[in-house]
């Protein structure tokens, strides 16, 4: 007799149409079908069928980033995704990178402040292909002193090319560091130059035993699959994996001080004057997470937007104006970068930024502009199931979030009810004095 | 004893379990038959305006991605005003006699819209992206662009500046200034010289140009409009009628441009980018226009030489020398010819032998049939990445709308992949002879203070700016 080989399965077709509320009692669903389960080894499977092409697209994600450095071994996440195409057990160096491409596909990774992606897009006749890749990278990563040497000094001249191309980089890196007073959310992905330095193969080695691990990760495939195979070939490469101890639990970040904050920056590089403003806001989907990510669309978001009709193409306070709500982990931030023609465009484009956000201290946004703000992010959202290959991502980033892909057909609403009262309340909570961040920039 | 025996056994079982693995990991697994696959159908009827109407019905997504095709690029700009075409592209979403710019922005992004413009040699393009809920308010937007532009004073002068810039920043890109520098040796004398201009060529336009060439070539029976999404092609083109039947064709001739000479005489340029830190390749020639059936043994033929990271050029000027940071190769095919080029990015001191080394890599293709298995490797990625390129919704439609623009006809899209299985080693080395054996161009594009001292190998070397002026010609190092 078969044994039962999956556990806790739970299966759920969904097809209907995403809608943008509920129904009371009814639920909400994502606009594609969906199936869910977890193996013995506790890596959990997300399947989703979507036959408009003859592709799949695969992605593997562990609950790593940068957020999980260990102090003084900053850019370890992102050292173990380099190291993750130096080749396992049964496959070469950068080999990963060409099984993929001959088949027509691409692969690719991204390591965040707490997820590492790996992923490729396939012709679906090479799912198996993929999932042996992946599987023997998870099993067997070959980590020696040498391919360790090649990563460091790779990194080093990533930083290095930043340093020299990005004249703002330093003046960024001061910033988070002010932002995000806990220091493991503070650093950057990249890492530091000296802590990369002191990296070894030993680090990488006992990182990659605690985080590389199935239960530490969630395996997505979106495309043209038949569920049963699909289910065959994922139990045949990843279910004899061992299961890992269980991943260190991440102690939240540290509240930040309640404190105006203004510094100087010189920066060597910088052609013009700039700053950062920044304020600390509440967690990533804490309840007023989902009207600040409406405002940021109503401030910052599109050509349209207050801030960037008003101070550059209106008044022309500032030339170049980016920035929005930025998630590292659980902690939230809203980021701003404006460079300016002098000194004195820097106070008057600072000037004018709260005055736009003193309106909303006491102004209704209006309908209008409130449909649009959401219209945009809807776009945006909606967008991340415009590919497989986004679609796998998205499912494995909601997996991961304290949403859970259970309630994460529920988001999408929760953004769309935000309402002109609650913005107004939002920005006197949030874009107060004593929570903002502003590093002038100056040049040499 | 037979406790030693036991414990010895008990120790290589373990040792066994932990080093041994299962026997399908050793090796890559076999890949399923590639299922025979429909390319998404497209349908297409002419308004009574003669405005072409292309629809791609995809129901996956709620987005509606709209191609608007005018049939009309950068060879058709008049001789003394380069850039118009791309001008007056770009004046076209800003605004009319009653909704200003700012307005107009509101509007397309109050839809969830993304709207931009692109313009190439034959045409003018514009991508509209928004939520499909909004159709009509989407059309509504784009009949109030088509039908009374305003081409306000303001609005020129604006974007005057806005484009001055654009392209000066664009300079700064070695890869760009190349690739620029390449077409303009290729192209003299040809429309398509017109499209290859300097941002000082932006102040001389003015409102009247753009209007002129807006009553001109903005006419239905000169564009196309395709539409992706939940919708079919009865609904969308009674809608696009109900919002732009005023849009009034007019006789217009369309002339085929001509096909230039290639390139068949050594040639080797400089191009100094002052703080490039190494230097950048270009190297190419003229080949077919687009819709030419050389186009699918050809592309086989670029997969093989520079698709991809495992195309011989890379596996040679990266893998194998470590000369280049990167090498591809690529085709650009155009409405009266097309264009070949193998661009890399390589460290100073190796420019010369990496010349030599794609040089011979070019001719070798040429002279030496290419093996059945890299012909049918090549055939493979390219079959497998097709639907990787239309995976998006706007990707989609943008492949839809050029093969509408081109005329490539039903048979292009629907005979795709049989075009490319058809493709054997004996068609690749025909197509490798033609258009491989004339001498292509190159273009070496860095900072003489850094490359200089490496030039002086080059027989004959002509220098030139940024901006594409020639200024003298070296022979073996030294200035004639």
């Amino acid at each position: 007799m078969r044994t039962k080989r999956f556990l806790g399965v739970w299966t759920f077709i969904l097809l209907a149409r995403l809608s943008s509320s509920s129904a009371p009692g009814q639920e909400a669903n994502f606009p594609f079908p969906l199936t869910q389960y977890q193996l013995r080894n506790g890596l959990k499977v997300i399947l989703s069928e979507d036959y408009s092409l003859p592709l799949v697209s695969v992605v593997l994600a562990y609950r790593v980033g940068s957020v999980q450095d260990p102090p003084g071994k900053t850019g370890l996440a992102y050292f173990l995704e380099n190291m993750m195409f130096m080749g396992s057990l049964n496959i070469g160096p950068m080999q990963h990178i060409s099984y993929v491409n001959r088949t027509g596909g691409q692969p690719n990774a991204s390591t965040t402040e707490d997820i590492t992606y790996l992923y490729e897009t396939v012709p679906s006749n090479q799912l198996a292909l993929v999932l042996w890749l992946e599987s023997d990278r998870m099993k067997t990563l070959e980590i020696n002193a040498a391919k360790t040497e090649r990563i460091k000094q790779a990194l080093l001249d990533e930083i290095g090319q930043r340093k020299a191309g990005e004249p703002y980089f330093e003046s960024s890196l001061a910033f988070d560091r002010l932002l995000y007073p806990d220091s493991a959310y503070s650093h950057p992905v990249l890492g530091s130059e000296e802590d990369i330095r002191n990296l070894t193969a030993e680090d990488a080695k006992n990182f990659y035993a605690v985080y590389y691990v199935p239960n530490n990760a969630v395996l997505s495939i979106v495309g043209d699959i038949n569920l049963a195979k699909t289910k065959e070939l994922v139990e045949k490469y990843f279910e004899t994996i061992p299961q890992g101890k269980d991943s260190r639990v991440l102690s939240p970040p540290k509240p930040p001080e309640k404190k105006q904050l203004v510094q100087v920056f010189q920066e060597p590089l910088a052609p013009r004057p700039a700053f950062h403003l920044g304020y600390r806001l509440a967690p990533s989907y804490s309840p007023d997470y989902y009207t600040l990510v409406i405002l940021d669309y109503i401030l910052l978001k599109g050509n349209s937007s207050r801030l960037y009709r008003r101070l550059v193409k209106k008044e022309a306070l500032a030339f170049y104006l980016n920035g929005g709500i930025e998630k590292r982990g659980d902690a939230a931030a809203f980021k701003m970068f404006a460079m300016n023609n002098n000194d004195a465009m820097v106070d008057i484009c600072q000037k004018a930024i709260f005055s736009e956000i003193n309106k909303l201290r006491t102004n209704y946004v209006s309908p209008e502009e409130l449909e649009k703000a959401k219209n945009m992010f809807k776009k945006d959202y909606v967008s991340r199931f415009s590919s497989s290959i986004e679609k796998a991502m998205f499912l494995a980033e909601i997996f991961f979030s304290p949403v859970g892909l259970e309630n994460g057909p529920e988001e999408l609403g929760k953004y769309l009810k935000v309402t002109p009262f609650a913005i107004i309340g939002t920005v006197n909570r949030y874009f107060t004095p004593e929570n903002s961040i502003l590093l002038n920039v100056k040049i040499r | 004893m037979k406790k030693v025996i036991l414990l010895c056994g008990l120790i290589s079982f373990c040792a066994l379990a932990s080093f041994s693995q299962e026997r399908f990991r050793k090796s890559p697994p076999f890949p399923d038959p590639l299922q025979p696959w429909q390319l998404p159908v497209i349908e297409s009827v002419r308004l009574s305006n003669g405005l072409t109407v292309a629809v791609c019905n995809q129901k996956n997504l709620p987005f509606i991605s709209l191609e608007l095709v005018i049939l009309a690029g950068e060879s058709s700009s008049p001789e003394s005003l380069p850039g118009l075409a791309t001008f007056t592209a770009e004046m076209l979403s800003r605004g009319t006699p009653l909704i200003s710019a700012s307005e107009m922005e509101d509007r397309i992004e109050s839809i969830g819209g993304s709207f931009s413009a692109t313009t190439s040699f034959d045409y003018s393009r514009f991508s509209f992206l928004f939520l499909d809920e909004n159709l009509d308010r989407a059309l509504e937007l784009l009949s109030l662009m088509l039908l009374q532009p305003a081409f306000s004073e303001k609005e020129v002068v604006s974007l005057r500046r806005t484009l001055f810039y654009d392209i000066r920043q664009k300079a700064r890109d070695p890869e760009f200034v190349g690739r620029r520098q390449l077409l303009r040796i290729l192209f003299k004398n040809h429309p398509y010289q017109k499209s290859l201009y300097n941002e000082d060529v932006i102040m001389n336009i003015g409102r009247d140009d753009i209007l002129a060439f807006f009553q001109k070539y903005y006419r239905p029976n000169n564009a196309v409009l395709v539409l992706a999404g939940n919708l079919n092609v009865n609904t969308a083109s009674r809608k696009v009628s109900h919002y732009i039947n005023t849009w009034r064709k007019t006789e217009l001739e369309r002339p085929l441009p001509p096909f230039p000479e290639p390139n068949n005489s050594e040639k080797v340029c400089y191009v100094e980018l002052p703080q490039a830190k190494d230097a950048t390749l270009l190297i190419g020639n003229v080949i077919f226009p687009a819709g030419d059936p050389d186009f699918f043994p050809f592309s086989v033929l670029n997969q093989v030489l520079g698709g991809t990271p495992n195309s011989r050029l890379f596996m040679n000027l990266r893998e194998s020398r470590e000369y280049a940071y990167y090498a591809f190769s690529e085709i650009e095919p155009y409405r009266g010819c097309g264009v070949y080029f193998v661009r890399a990015k390589v460290v100073p001191s190796a420019c010369y032998a990496s010349v030599q080394e794609i040089l011979k890599e070019l001719g070798r293709a040429a002279k030496e049939k290419i093996p059945t298995f890299e012909i049918e490797q090549a055939k493979s990625y390219l079959i497998g990445n097709f639907p990787l390129q239309i995976d998006k919704l706007d990707s989609l439609a943008r492949r839809i709308s050029e093969i509408v623009a081109f005329s490539l006809g039903d048979s292009y899209w629907n005979k795709l992949y049989e075009n490319i299985i058809l493709v054997d080693a004996g068609r690749v080395f025909e197509v490798a002879e033609k258009y491989l054996l004339p001498k292509p161009v190159v273009i070496i594009v860095g900072d003489k203070n850094t490359l200089f001292d490496h030039l002086r190998d080059f027989e004959k070397l002509e220098f030139y700016d940024a901006k594409g002026i020639y200024h003298y010609t070296l022979t073996k190092g030294v200035e004639e």
